[in-house]
């Protein structure tokens, strides 16, 4: 459930809205965490993200542009979803709706280059456990990960919000050896990041990096095709007046198009928002041809990057 | 306050967080008489490279033990978990009784925004504990406080959502060396280095520990040499005076408790 739209796409893509079904207390996704590949990747010289979103989608739409990006220079990221996403749709829910938003996601992960998982914890049900700390702790930890990306934790929906709380939480604790011992530490603390939100108390989200997507937008749009319990489908608040039916291929198209288009629109909002932080990395000239971006804040509870190191955890913009 | 005595209780997350915010303050209030209580909210038993658990717990205990009598204090550990703090009903009720059980005028704690998560939720804690101290049939085992403490933050260099204000200053020059005492005291941290060090740290020849040792209380000095940080905090209180501060302590007035008018809050803390 990415609703971070503008009161104006949310009207666009939604054109009413209908109440969520109920939790359902059906079938699981994916089980407990994976296995982490061990890809050893490690010693390759790459570099190593994680991402941690609320539901199904969230990684994808907060960083799918730089996760495809990292992708395509061969570094590893993981985009991990904290719930399965069971009550994400109008019409249907529980273990059927997680399934379905499971496949969804590993598809955005074989288009974008990046890898995919669910955590089997019900939609709208995140809460901060110390049982949630350590999956997230581990999860960290098992890829080693140098940049770890989350939520704040004053997004708009409960779940994002604990992610935000969860990862936090998470930062410095993974660097103790005897917390979580069943799970090697991390000798340095990894750089956090807070994706974008539009909300502006205890205090507005800081554009500490702005990174274009121009290259991959194609990428970052068929990621949202791919979601399309979530956009073509318009999710808990959408209905079925909004899906065509499937013979009518013309009908088809023109809705594919229209949530194409409020995308479009929508991630261009980062660049006219963020245009003095895309001329920090691009140069003025160069930040104002910038089309579409995503931008991050650093949390203050991970390793505090120097300029030198985000360019070397950033390494897409032009040398100066 | 029911005397001229003041009572005071210092909140930290880990067995020597007291001390590192409050050591000085600590020692000042208690060599004029008042009543000074250092609680660590965890047992520290994550906190070390190579031991951890309950003999990690006990050593640092006694650690606590050390700097109580260093202080002219009581200082001492619940038996929670380090890493595992939660803001649980079970721990404000905890705290609250603590804080009736001293009957204290003033306490402090972490702010709920500190680097650590048993930081963070000590400062939640705490928080959540001023004003239901007042409350009479709020853990009504414990005889409730007539009036609400003045609770204080202990500094942090943290800015979001809001930096620390240090709307108090205290210059401990006189007692620095006492807080030094409690650094050495505080052997498994400090000297050995605590979770992030490794063995290497440790000398295994005399020399080498006086070194060490040296080091370590030097490092420390540099870390408090805070007037230069708190200078305005400081002239506020001292004057010209406190341009001479070389080490300091600062708090900041949370809103939850009592709300002391500058003077007030000005005569609660020593000199």
């Amino acid at each position: 459930m990415a609703f971070r739209l503008s009161p104006l796409a949310l009207l666009l893509l939604v054109s009413c809205a209908t109440p969520s079904s109920a939790p359902s207390r059906g079938g699981a996704t994916e089980g407990k965490p994976a296995p982490v590949a061990r890809m050893d990747g490690e010693q390759d010289g790459k570099l190593r993200i994680i991402a941690f979103g609320a539901h199904p989608d969230d990684c994808e739409w907060a960083e799918g542009g730089v996760g495809a990006k990292w992708a395509a220079l061969g570094h590893h990221v993981k985009f991990v979803s904290c719930t399965n996403g069971d009550i994400g749709h109008w019409g249907m829910a529980g273990g059927p709706l997680a399934k379905r938003r499971a496949a969804e996601i590993k598809k955005c992960g074989e288009i974008l280059g990046t890898e995919a998982l669910a955590l089997d914890i019900h939609d709208g049900e995140l809460m901060v456990t110390m049982e949630n700390r350590r999956t997230i702790c581990r999860l960290i930890r098992e890829w080693k990960a140098d940049l770890v990306i989350s939520h704040r934790p004053n997004d708009y929906h409960p779940d994002h919000r604990y992610v935000g709380v969860l990862v936090m939480d998470a930062a410095y604790m993974v660097t103790v050896p005897f917390f979580c011992p069943d799970t090697p530490h991390l000798t340095k603390n990894p750089v956090f990041l807070f994706s974008e939100d539009e909300f502006r108390r205890p205090n507005p989200f800081t554009p500490d990096i702005a990174v274009s997507v121009d290259d991959v937008i194609e990428k970052k749009l068929a990621a949202m095709e791919a979601l399309e319990s979530q956009f073509y489908e318009g999710g808990c608040n959408g209905g079925p007046h909004l899906v065509p039916d499937p013979k009518d291929p013309a009908a088809v198209a023109a809705r594919k198009k229209q949530v194409r288009g409020e995308f479009e629109e929508y991630f261009s909002g980062p660049t006219t928002r963020h245009r003095g932080a895309l001329g920090k990395y691009y140069g003025a000239e160069a930040a104002g041809k910038v089309r579409f971006a995503e931008a991050f804040e650093i949390c203050e509870y991970g390793r505090r990057p120097t300029p030198e190191e985000i360019l070397k955890l950033f390494p897409f913009f032009p040398a100066k | 306050m029911a005397s001229e005595k003041l009572r005071v209780i210092v909140f930290g997350a880990h067995p020597d967080d007291c001390e590192y915010v409050a050591a000085g303050t600590g020692a000042k209030w208690a060599a004029k008489g008042h009543a000074v209580k250092f609680v660590a909210l965890t047992n520290g038993d994550v906190g070390h490279f190579a031991m951890a658990g309950g003999p990690l717990a006990r050593r640092r205990a006694k650690e606590l033990a050390a700097c109580g009598k260093i202080l002219g204090l009581t200082s001492v550990s619940l038996d929670n978990h380090d890493g595992e703090l939660m803001p649980t009903l079970e721990n404000r009720k905890t705290v609250v009784r603590l804080i009736r059980d001293w009957r204290a005028d003033i306490v402090i704690s972490h702010r709920p925004n500190d680097y650590h998560p048993d930081h963070r939720y000590t400062g939640v804690l705490v928080q959540d504990a001023a004003y239901m101290v007042t409350v009479p049939f709020f853990c009504s085992d414990t005889p409730h406080l007539a009036a609400n403490p003045l609770f204080l933050y202990c500094d942090d260099k943290f800015q979001k959502p809001a930096p620390f204000s240090p709307d108090i200053a205290v210059a401990i020059d006189d007692v620095v060396e006492k807080k030094l005492d409690c650094f050495e005291a505080l052997e498994s941290q400090f000297y050995e280095g605590g979770c992030n060090a490794t063995a290497d740290l440790v000398p295994s020849d005399a020399a080498g520990k006086a070194a060490r040792r040296k080091q370590v209380r030097d490092r420390m000095r540099g870390e408090f040499a805070r007037g230069e940080r708190f200078r305005k905090a400081l002239e506020k209180r001292y004057g010209k005076k406190a341009a001479k501060v070389e080490y300091a302590e600062a708090f900041e007035v949370c809103e939850y408790g009592r709300q002391p008018s500058a003077e007030e809050l000005d005569k609660l803390f020593p000199l």
